[in-house]
């Protein structure tokens, strides 16, 4: 039997949103939908009249519904913002070349400006040679290490004031999961933050999609044609984020709700006074906010050029012997004027 | 970008420290040789995962002692407390007996002063716990046994001798879901201890929970939306209940392999399985038990991590303000209003009633957003996880 639209606008419903359970017509659930990001944007104060905002743009169909969405919005309700699109080419054939012709397509069709940076120039190395060099495993600490700073690059080098990035409600409540898993306290007190960074040293991150369920930007992307990319990276997945991942698949399909319970839950823990805090910083050798010293990307970078690629996987103290190791072999074959030794 | 987050990234994650199935459960107790402990030849050898081969007697110590040290480091239990302790029949419950029977016969010097009985909660199974209760109150004496029916008034606590079965299965809440209804059947559960506590006089109730139980527990109520209050789900103390009475949960520390070996040394005999009820995708309870124990198989220091995340965790204060209201059916602190993700649960449902009218006359957010707000303050006094069971009530009301 058919269902008629909950918003009772006459037409009949063609979808069940995920998220509250509601039947609802195709006008009124991208109504519903934009409304809510719409919600989110102003009631957070995520933005200021006059700002200039880069998109973190993948191709994928998050930062693709951002994009559409961000620039429908600040049509519609007159934001005032100037909105480009920052996309990072980490150098892996058969996945990212593809996926930036996407980007270029959406460069076209939203009228917005895009920058792509890549590895290759920010760091002389492209993942397909990292991948050479360590193999399968831990490949995605050098990705993801690199794409955050890579981010950060670009967004001085653009002038923006923020980053808005594609992160939805699934990628935090998983993100709450995982840090829980591993027991990671720090990133558990600010993994479901919708804002973070924006002091003087830093660029700010948001992320407009924190309530919107991944189920209906898929459904947003498909009813209204969006162009996006949707294939798996070509190099191994994280496999312990996968389990965390397949987790909560299986917890949505039991009580669809779970995911924004979760994110709820994850704002409310609370951690004693004797728990440690990590204090950012800025990293002395790049200049760019860290935790630590010197930043994660110049120890993996560092080891890459070294040819100690695993310098900067596992304990530190562990690299730090391997430095020793290589410096004490150097200083030998050099002494022995074998070798030249510039890094 | 990619479909891993970057946060995935960082010194301080463990997993690549855990390597995949290096330490597999169920070490096997070896057959003889000299312990490493004591150097005294045993016929039995107890082989804990990093932990020396060792005999029997420094096995028990070493387990013992965590028992002890569990509450005495925390100072938890004053000398010559009453307390109740919980037996359900599986291991861990009667390694809590067990362990707490030891320490009471133990010489002046080494005993643990408190008056213990013990507490049965029978949720009508289908085996009939009776015979082993009673096996266990002979082994145990003089500990006193008693028994409840979990729905039953706690003023029908009994004696084992005394025990009659009421027929009240019609009491049941018709909520929809298991999920809903185990959540809500734990809950009332220990209303009930605490209500039994009270009326024996008990200050404090010792529940033989152990790190895996604890740490399911912390990741399950992280999915019902009890994050404000996860803390007090896994602490050694848990002072939730009525009258001042205290929750303690001395095995903590314990894990599963710990409790086979001390099952296994004791010769003691569990009678009831963990409730499996229906499938593990049945409820958001039984997927999270299943994905635990499958996580531990091929990840070791799974159980550990996650259940010493909880130890750093602390109860959300300030989420009622100044005024420090409770739910009332879990007794936790209220949290609802000021959360930004229920407003938006909200705010979608009042925008999904609107649909397509909402470009056509520009509703003012604010005016939305107050509606919305109006669906997240109401009065019934209930934590947003009790409101989720409240929600799949189908008549009646929940108290």
């Amino acid at each position: 039997m058919p269902i008629d639209c909950k918003a009772k606008c006459g037409n009949r419903a063609t979808l069940k949103r995920p998220k509250t359970g509601d039947a609802l017509c195709k006008d009124c659930f991208f109504a519903a939908f934009e409304a809510e990001i719409h919600h989110t944007i102003t009631s957070s104060n995520l933005f200021r009249r006059g700002e200039k905002v880069a998109v973190a743009a993948s191709g994928g169909k998050d930062s693709t519904v951002l994009a559409h969405v961000l620039k429908l919005l600040n049509e519609r309700h007159d934001y005032g913002l100037d909105l480009v699109l920052l996309s990072i080419d980490e150098g892996i054939t058969g996945y990212r070349d593809d996926s930036l012709e996407t980007v270029k397509q959406n460069r076209d069709d939203y009228k917005m400006p895009l920058k792509i940076l890549s590895y290759e120039e920010l760091y002389g190395w492209t993942m397909d040679r990292i991948v050479a060099q360590i193999g399968r495993s831990n490949n995605c600490t050098f990705c993801g290490v690199f794409r955050r700073q890579a981010l950060d690059r670009g967004a001085k080098l653009l002038g923006v004031d923020s980053i808005a990035t594609g992160h939805n409600a699934d990628d935090i409540a998983e993100t709450v999961l995982m840090n829980i898993l591993r027991g990671d306290t720090a990133r558990l007190r600010r993994c479901t933050d919708i804002r973070t960074g924006g002091s003087e040293d830093s660029i700010a991150r948001v992320k407009p999609l924190k309530y919107s369920y991944e189920k209906e930007i898929v459904m947003y992307a498909h009813y209204k044609k969006l162009v996006y990319f949707s294939t798996e990276c070509v190099f191994a997945p994280n496999a312990y984020r996968g389990h965390a991942r397949a987790f909560l698949k299986d917890l949505e399909k039991v009580r669809p709700s779970v995911i924004m319970d979760i994110i709820y839950s994850g704002e409310q823990l609370r951690f004693k006074d004797t728990v440690k805090k990590p204090v950012r910083g800025i990293c002395e050798r790049c200049g760019f906010v860290s935790s630590q010293q010197p930043c994660k990307a110049c120890v993996l970078l560092e080891g890459l050029n070294r040819g100690l690629p695993k310098l900067g996987i596992g304990k530190k103290s562990k690299g730090d012997r391997m430095i020793a190791k290589q410096n004490q072999e150097l200083a030998l074959r050099e002494r022995a004027n074998l070798v030249k030794n510039d890094f | 970008m990619c479909s891993i987050g970057e946060d995935d990234f960082g010194d301080d994650g463990a997993t690549h420290a855990m390597p995949p199935g290096s330490f597999p459960m169920g070490t096997v107790i070896s057959s003889s040789g000299s312990c490493n402990k004591c150097g005294i030849n045993s016929n039995a050898l107890y082989k804990l995962n990093f932990r020396a081969a060792e005999c029997q007697d420094c096995f028990l110590n070493y387990a013992r002692h965590k028992f002890r040290a569990a509450l005495g480091a925390a100072k938890a239990l004053p000398r010559n407390a009453e307390v109740l302790l919980l037996i359900d029949g599986s291991a861990e419950s009667l390694v809590l007996l067990d362990m707490l029977h030891f320490a009471q016969t133990q010489n002046t010097f080494k005993r643990l002063h408190c008056n213990a009985r013990v507490l049965y909660v029978d949720v009508r199974s289908s085996s009939d716990p009776l015979p082993s209760l009673l096996a266990l109150q002979t082994r145990y004496a003089p500990f006193q046994f008693n028994i409840v029916q979990l729905g039953a008034a706690p003023t029908n606590v009994c004696l084992l001798e005394n025990y009659n079965v009421i027929n009240n299965n019609g009491e049941q809440k018709p909520l929809r879901t298991l999920t809903a209804r185990q959540d809500y059947e734990q809950q009332q559960r220990k209303a009930l201890i605490g209500a039994v506590a009270a009326q024996m006089q008990c200050s404090h109730v010792f529940e033989p929970s152990i790190s895996t139980t604890l740490a399911t527990q912390l990741l399950t109520s992280v999915a019902l939306g009890r994050g404000g209050s996860v803390a007090l789900d896994v602490a050694l103390l848990d002072d939730r209940l009525p009258n001042g009475i205290k929750l303690l949960r001395p095995l903590k520390d314990l894990n599963e392999q710990e409790v086979q070996f001390y099952v296994h040394a004791q010769k003691l005999q569990p009678f009831a399985k963990v409730d499996q009820e229906l499938s593990s995708h049945a409820s958001l309870q039984n997927l999270t038990r299943a994905f635990v124990a499958n996580l531990q198989e091929n990840y070791a220091s799974t159980v550990s991590t996650v259940f010493r995340t909880g130890d750093k965790m602390a109860i959300n204060q300030q989420a009622s303000g100044e005024i420090h209201s409770t739910c009332q059916l879990c007794q936790s602190v209220l949290d609802s209003e000021l959360s930004d993700t229920l407003l938006a649960i909200e705010y979608s449902r009042t925008v999904s009633e609107m649909g397509a009218a909402l470009q056509h006359n520009q509703e003012n957010v604010a005016t939305l957003e107050q509606c919305a707000r109006q669906r997240l303050t109401s009065t019934d006094n209930l934590c947003h996880a009790c409101r989720n069971i409240k929600a799949e009530l189908s008549s009646g009301s929940l108290m």
